[in-house]
């Protein structure tokens, strides 16, 4: 295709306004403040820390599965060699920088069982693994120190992961080598397996674990279908923001909005697809050992999230983002984009919570001030690095195709 | 020169016509703009080539959008309905069977195929409908008679329009062409005469179709007229297997039958039951016994009351009143095709003679099996034993009541 920018990129303003530094500052300052108020509320609870740990799992799990959906997006982008979506890479890259601050928020849990604290994770505890012969069984997977082991290296490989391409993007900015699109492309494979194995582990052991005697080989796929769903949602978010704010206004257009909504709706679909299939092989099985997962979510008030999941999460979105007019008009796609992004928040309040409390709908000012700290701490890593960087790749030889793109 | 180089049209021979033009571009951006002027200029009858899809031609060109969609998710839709109702009216209505003990109509498992059903129906009214939409399959196109035309489909991009479109004009059309940035402008010709379709083809479709009508009528034919020979089978599933069956002939055995002697020292099944009472509930001249072939005491009892709660009580209820819990589930759910169990305190069974509760109880009747099986013929006999005393439970006399307990009745 033609090299030549159809947008004369020096009249667009592609980087934050200065004022942004000083807005991650204060969102980081709130977000320390709520995350400490809601350590203080934790500790009044005086139930051993138990609800915090939930809490604070759900909020982990939840802005984890942004990031790692981003650093999905920038792999996929690359192994596909994809021209459309060079005009909001940048965007789904500034979600990168914070797997190295969602590290850094992983430790109070492992502090927790460091200390010897049972609350979270029951597979931690002495007694019920000696009375238990399943989790005996499982003991070499589900000690301490291997958990903790296996969380560094996902960490250690999201973040040199998302370095690896973050950096190249950045260096292209200055340079516009046609060659660093090709390392990209070249090393996105590889990235994007390692990424398969490593989110699936994870989240065998920060959620499936929650419950240590049921499993479910496809469990990893469904958080992953769900980190999908809510990263695309939350950069359909950014990019309605930024340009709210008078950036990019020119450069992501209504042919990218559609492309996103329809990956954003592809991914609603196939959420539906993969907690379908873990669901019918369950239920057809009928084997208690796995059914009591979905016996503990279908009934008393968890029947009714189990619902308004099903209907919240696939059946109204699918229907409500079918028609390509709906994905192309900003507002209506902001607002399915923002109605996901809370349905996938309560999606991840439905894995975790049920086993604080089966019989009631635990929901309170922990949890608001655990959603405040990690979403203020979130936004002020998201804003520090888009401050830094221009809000689009400048320089990728693919950027042209990508302004000039059309849908059919 | 021929009219390779050319861009200038070339006279035509009286024996063809000029059926279009053809125009190439250098690359889709020069395509899309020249398209956009073609449009603008009044033309209908025209049309682009390209390699690959050009982003933006629909526009461009000036094409609708298409209905396609609309037909995709009717066809969507439509899959889903068949696919729900079908299920229903198989599984939970025409010909309900429980399977794995789930409900006769299980959304879960209807999921599934409805949604292959969707998918499999989107996908077939997707591509027909780009078929039908776009006209196709086109045999012939004018654009296909100029010789350039073969890179439309490697790294040619091309307009073509045809002589058929009321503005098209030999030179007005081919300076216009070429006023677009047109790298050449080739003229399509194809003979006048000679055009019709060779008449062989119509015969040798006539010859294919009566072929075609040949199976069907041969298995209409087979359907309607009586044979005596064995049938013909395409597929012999099961129907013939590789076994012996009874009084056939065999190579294997120095005797030539299939069929094996008893081997000495061996006894078949009920071979040694001579005992018509005890194992048939039979006096010899073949009437059903009124008596007990066994010992008739509390241990007997004991092992009959044993026995009933264990094999017989499931259905027919504790008490014999045919209120067991397999019923009561049954009715519950409404089980088509249930058959109640028999009261046993109603007066054919009251009047049985035992040998005949007995061979009920070996055999089976109506839709309860037997259980010749599983319970030995003494145990059997203690059942009926059992089912006595019940019987005379519910229509106790004072009599039968123990003389010290006698007091607590009154």
């Amino acid at each position: 295709m033609d090299q030549s920018n159809p947008v004369d990129l020096s009249r667009q303003r592609t980087t934050l306004p200065p004022t942004a530094s000083g807005m991650a500052k204060v969102l980081a300052a709130v977000g320390l403040a709520a995350l400490a108020a809601g350590f203080g509320l934790g500790r009044a609870q005086g139930d051993d820390w138990r609800y915090f740990l939930h809490a604070y799992l759900v909020e982990f799990a939840f802005f984890l599965s942004i990031s790692l959906g981003a650093l999905f997006f920038v792999a996929l982008h690359h192994v596909s060699r994809a021209g459309w979506s060079v005009a909001v890479r940048r965007l789904a890259e500034v979600f990168l920088g914070n797997l190295a601050l969602l590290a850094v928020l992983f430790l109070p849990i492992l502090l927790a069982m460091a200390l010897g604290n049972h609350s979270l994770y029951r597979w931690t505890d002495p007694r019920q693994v000696a009375a238990s012969e399943l989790l005996r069984h499982k003991a070499g997977w589900l000690s301490v120190w291997f958990f903790a082991l296996r969380a560094v290296l996902y960490f250690v490989a999201w973040t040199l992961l998302a370095r690896f391409f973050f950096r190249r993007s950045l260096q292209q900015d200055r340079s516009g080598e046609p060659r660093l699109t090709i390392q990209m492309e070249r090393a996105s494979g590889p990235a994007l397996l390692i990424f398969a194995g490593t989110v699936t582990f994870a989240a065998f052991d920060w959620l499936m674990s929650l419950e240590p005697t049921w499993s479910s080989t496809i469990f990893g796929v469904y958080y992953f279908s769900g980190a999908a769903v809510g990263f695309l949602a939350a950069l359909i978010l950014a990019a309605l923001l930024v340009q709210a704010g008078g950036r990019l206004t020119d450069t992501i257009t209504t042919e990218h909005y559609h492309d996103l909504g329809k990956l954003l709706f592809g991914f609603v679909v196939w959420w539906g697809y993969i907690a379908f299939s873990q669901y019918m092989l369950i239920w057809y099985g009928n084997i208690p050992e796995e059914t009591a997962y979905y016996l503990k979510r279908q009934s008393g008030p968890w029947a009714a999230v189990s619902l308004v999941l099903l209907f919240g999460h696939l059946l109204i979105p699918f229907v409500g983002m079918l028609s390509r007019e709906v994905k192309r008009r900003r507002l209506l796609l902001g607002f399915w984009a923002a109605w996901l992004l809370a349905f996938h928040w309560l999606d991840i309040y439905w894995l975790v919570m049920p086993n604080l409390d089966a019989q009631g709908l635990p929901l309170g000012p922990i949890d608001l001030c655990l959603l405040v700290g990690f979403g203020g701490l979130y936004l002020a890593g998201v804003l520090a690095v888009a401050g830094r960087s221009p809000l689009v790749p400048l320089k990728d030889p693919r950027l042209g195709e990508s302004l000039a793109f059309e849908n059919a | 020169m021929s009219e390779h180089g050319s861009n200038l049209p070339t006279p035509t021979t009286p024996s063809e016509t000029v059926v279009g033009l053809v125009a190439q571009f250098d690359g889709p951006e020069s395509l899309l703009a020249a398209a956009r002027r073609v449009r603008e200029a009044g033309y209908r009858q025209w049309d682009t080539h390209s390699p690959f899809p050009v982003h933006g031609m629909d526009r461009a060109m000036g094409i609708h959008p298409t209905v396609l969609p609309w037909l995709v998710l009717g066809a969507g839709m439509a899959g889903a309905l068949v696919a729900l109702v079908f299920q229903w009216w198989a599984n939970g209505f025409d010909y309900p069977i429980v399977a794995s003990g789930k409900p006769l109509w299980a959304l879960p498992a209807n999921i599934p195929v409805t949604f292959e059903l969707i998918v499999l129906l989107s996908a077939l009214t997707a591509f027909g409908g780009v078929l039908v939409l776009n006209r196709l399959p086109q045999f012939w196109h004018p654009a296909l008679t100029a010789s350039r035309f073969v890179r439309a489909t490697t790294d040619g991009f091309f307009i073509s329009v045809e002589a058929a479109d009321p503005k098209f004009d030999l030179v007005l059309t081919n300076y216009f062409l070429q006023s677009l940035g047109a790298q050449s402008v080739e003229t399509c010709r194809y003979p006048a005469a000679g055009r019709e379709v060779p008449p062989g083809i119509y015969w040798a479709l006539v010859v294919v179709v009566l072929l075609c009508l040949l199976p069907p009528l041969w298995i209409a034919r087979t359907r309607l007229v009586v044979s005596g020979t064995p049938r013909v089978r395409a597929f012999t599933d099961m129907a013939l297997q590789p076994k012996y069956q009874e009084q056939q002939a065999s190579p294997l055995f120095a005797d030539g039958r299939a069929m094996r002697p008893q081997v000495p020292g061996t006894i078949a099944l009920g071979q040694r039951e001579a005992d018509s009472r005890f194992y048939r509930g039979q006096e010899p001249d073949g009437k059903w016994t009124a008596a007990f072939p066994i010992a008739v005491n509390a241990q007997t009892m004991e092992r009959g009351r044993e026995r009933f709660g264990i094999y017989c009580a499931a259905c027919h209820g504790l008490v014999g009143e045919g209120d067991g819990m397999v019923h009561q589930r049954a009715v519950t759910r409404g089980e088509p095709g249930w058959v109640p169990p028999l009261s046993l305190h109603v007066d054919t069974v009251v009047d049985q003679p035992n040998g005949q509760m007995f061979n009920t109880i070996t055999h089976g009747i109506r839709k309860m099996p037997g259980y010749g099986v599983q319970i030995p013929p003494a145990d059997r006999w203690a059942i009926v034993l059992y089912v006595r005393a019940l019987q005379r439970s519910q229509y106790a006399e004072l009599g039968d009541v123990p003389p010290e307990d006698r007091g607590k009745v009154q």
